[in-house]
């Protein structure tokens, strides 16, 4: 799958090329208005990772141009203005999701693979991992062949945990991703370690092996084998 | 006290001053005019008479006596006013009268003429109904001329100060004024022009910093949360770790308060003009399953009855609303206590056990009031609240009522009136 990343922060797209790059994505970035329009004219991406105010114009406006020529490209919009125009605008000219900053590289991550899933017309339903098999049409999941059940809440976090293997993630990044980014939220880390506690032992009494590990107090990890 | 009638009554009593005073002198010049004229007009007389008497007539003249008079009586002239009994009107009228006396060859004599003249009663009387008839004219031209000015050299400032008094930095539209011919209201027209714009620039500029600084803020924002996130996926000590958490609470926090703020200014601006039907117990449904975990883990039982209400809003702002209401409600509530919510003629109210408020209770609804004990919450939460709620003048209520739960119960309502 290959990827173009249209950011003006270096920090940030670096953060952002290394992790997806880990994740098996081949990346592509571009900093300004003009190089993003060259790269898209000139190549195919499966997905394009766009923020919106980037120097020399705006990702609306670039979102504008190639959305008439490369129906296929998916669009993830970064922006940090979390403004409901921008939004709906960016969704109206084609866009297919929309991120606010700032947000956790495994959401970012987890969007773009939910945002591929959806595009791709031989959609790949099945994700196996270690002794689980996930099922994302039906949302069921086996664990060395039995089937596992969970709630709803479980199934999305074990399915973070999976997209996001061999990575440390946080207990607020978790928390927003099950709960939704709420403005005055309350820290919801003791239902996250409640989930996260009740996922571990569901699939430990199907498993010999305990995958999600916990990391000196600052989230989980899923350690693949 | 309006202009017009400030002006009118100032307008009349000077000219009913100025008619007094000029009535007065007038009445002064005539009676001391028409006086000399009328002695004058004596002497003459008078004058005539002796001459007749040197040429030996003594027949008086009608309205006149000529007498002997005796040695002692002095010469000269005496007026005087005198009554006469008029017989043809029947009526005694007002007479001046001059006594003259002259020494003749023939002797000592006396003559007295008389001419009647309108009595002075008459005057004041004339006078009076004249001067009256003057202010009353003057009056009824004044309340026209007023009423004209009030109809057309007022009515392009009357207008202008409606359209001033609508005026709203925040509108789209720059403020258009009626034009005027009156110089006085040509220099108010470009000053409130000018004063308009400005503030209108200046608001507008206001609004772009903000809008900007929330974007400035959130990009870095972002690089230290990605850093910190990357930072935690390296082989690092305890210790490392809990400072890394701690930073992150930080930054998250931190990246709350600038959405909520912004949040704040949009609705403070006026920035939400999506109206939609949001359908209420659908949303409440809707965040309630999304949360319901929240609640379970800290053991608090969670109870809602709400019926079928529609609202035209914002659906983005009616989630917030509620959603905020929510978590407020998590968490102030202590583990084991209960929340009820429902929705019943179109009012909803969120009940929560907790401890009694350790702030004044009109002041929970303002920002970053919060209870000591919860340095994470931001303290914007219900200040949103209120501000969705008076953007759609949607009356809120706070009450707090000690009770058999520990603490007492804290109870929202909001009323969504169409």
């Amino acid at each position: 799958m290959k990827l173009l990343l249209v950011e003006d922060e270096p920090l940030l797209l670096e953060e952002m090329e290394s992790y997806l790059t880990e994740q098996g994505y081949r990346c592509e970035r571009a900093t300004t208005f003009f190089e993003g329009q060259e790269k898209l004219h000139l190549y195919h991406y499966d997905l394009v990772v766009l923020d919106i105010t980037i120097p020399g114009g705006s990702g609306l406006g670039l979102l504008q141009q190639f959305k008439l020529d490369h129906k296929n490209t998916g669009v993830l919009i970064v922006s940090a203005k979390n403004s409901l125009d921008d939004k709906v605008s960016g969704l109206q000219l084609g866009a297919d999701d929309y991120i606010t900053k700032p947000f956790h590289m495994e959401e970012l991550n987890a969007r773009i693979f939910a945002l591929l899933r959806r595009r791709s017309f031989n959609g790949e339903n099945q994700i196996r991992i270690d002794d689980l098999s996930i099922n994302m049409a039906h949302k069921s999941v086996t664990v060395a062949g039995q089937p596992l059940t969970l709630t709803k809440k479980e199934y999305e976090l074990l399915l973070y945990f999976v997209i996001n293997k061999n990575r440390v993630v946080s207990r607020q990044s978790i928390a927003e991703h099950l709960w939704g980014d709420h403005y005055d939220m309350a820290d919801n880390y003791d239902a996250v370690y409640v989930h996260t506690m009740n996922l571990r032992k569901k699939i430990a009494a199907l498993s010999s092996t305990d995958y999600v590990k916990t990391v000196h107090g600052m989230g989980y990890k899923w350690s693949s084998q | 006290m309006k202009l017009l009638q400030k002006t009118t009554r100032d307008y009349l009593i000077a000219s009913i001053s100025i008619l007094i005073i000029t009535g007065a002198a007038l009445f002064a010049m005539l009676r001391y005019e028409v006086g000399a004229e009328m002695n004058e007009q004596l002497e003459l007389l008078a004058d005539e008479l002796f001459e007749q008497i040197r040429a030996g007539n003594f027949n008086s003249a009608p309205m006149s006596v000529i007498g002997k008079a005796s040695p002692d009586q002095p010469e000269g002239n005496v007026f005087s006013d005198s009554m006469v009994y008029d017989r043809i009107q029947k009526e005694t009228e007002e007479y001046h009268v001059l006594k003259q006396t002259r020494q003749l060859d023939l002797g000592r004599y006396q003559v007295t003429v008389m001419t009647s003249h309108i009595g002075w009663d008459r005057y004041y009387l004339s006078i009076f109904f004249i001067f009256s008839l003057e202010a009353l004219l003057l009056t009824g031209s004044g309340i026209i001329i007023n009423y004209y000015i009030n109809k057309n050299v007022l009515r392009p400032f009357l207008g202008n100060l409606r359209k001033v008094q609508q005026f709203s930095v925040s509108s789209t539209e720059p403020l258009q004024l009626n034009e005027s011919s009156i110089t006085e209201f040509i220099e108010l027209n470009r000053t409130l022009k000018e004063m308009t714009d400005r503030s209108r620039k200046e608001y507008l500029a206001l609004r772009e910093f903000t809008e900007n600084a929330s974007h400035e803020i959130q990009t870095p924002l972002s690089i230290i949360q990605s850093k910190l996130d990357r930072m935690s996926q390296l082989e690092i000590s305890e210790q490392m770790a809990g400072y890394i958490v701690q930073a992150k609470s930080g930054v998250d926090r931190l990246s709350k308060m600038n959405r909520s703020l912004l949040l704040l200014a949009k609705l403070d601006n006026k920035a939400f003009t999506g109206q939609h039907p949001v359908e209420l117990q659908e949303t409440i449904q809707q965040q309630l399953s999304n949360m319901e975990e929240l609640f379970e883990s800290r053991q608090i039982k969670l109870t809602s009855a709400c019926s079928a209400a529609t609202v035209r809003a914002d659906p983005y702002l009616v989630e917030t609303l509620i959603s905020n209401l929510l978590s407020n409600a998590l968490r102030y509530t202590t583990p084991g206590g209960r929340v009820d919510i429902g929705l019943a003629d179109r009012t909803l109210t969120v009940s929560n056990s907790g401890p009694e408020l350790q702030f004044a209770p009109e002041r929970i609804f303002e920002r970053f009031t919060k209870n000591d004990s919860n340095s994470r919450s931001t303290g914007l939460g219900l200040a949103i609240v209120r501000e969705i709620c008076l953007f759609y003048n949607w009356p809120v209520r706070y009450a707090y009522a000690g009770g058999i739960h520990p603490g007492g119960i804290h109870r929202f309502e909001i009323e969504f009136k169409q």
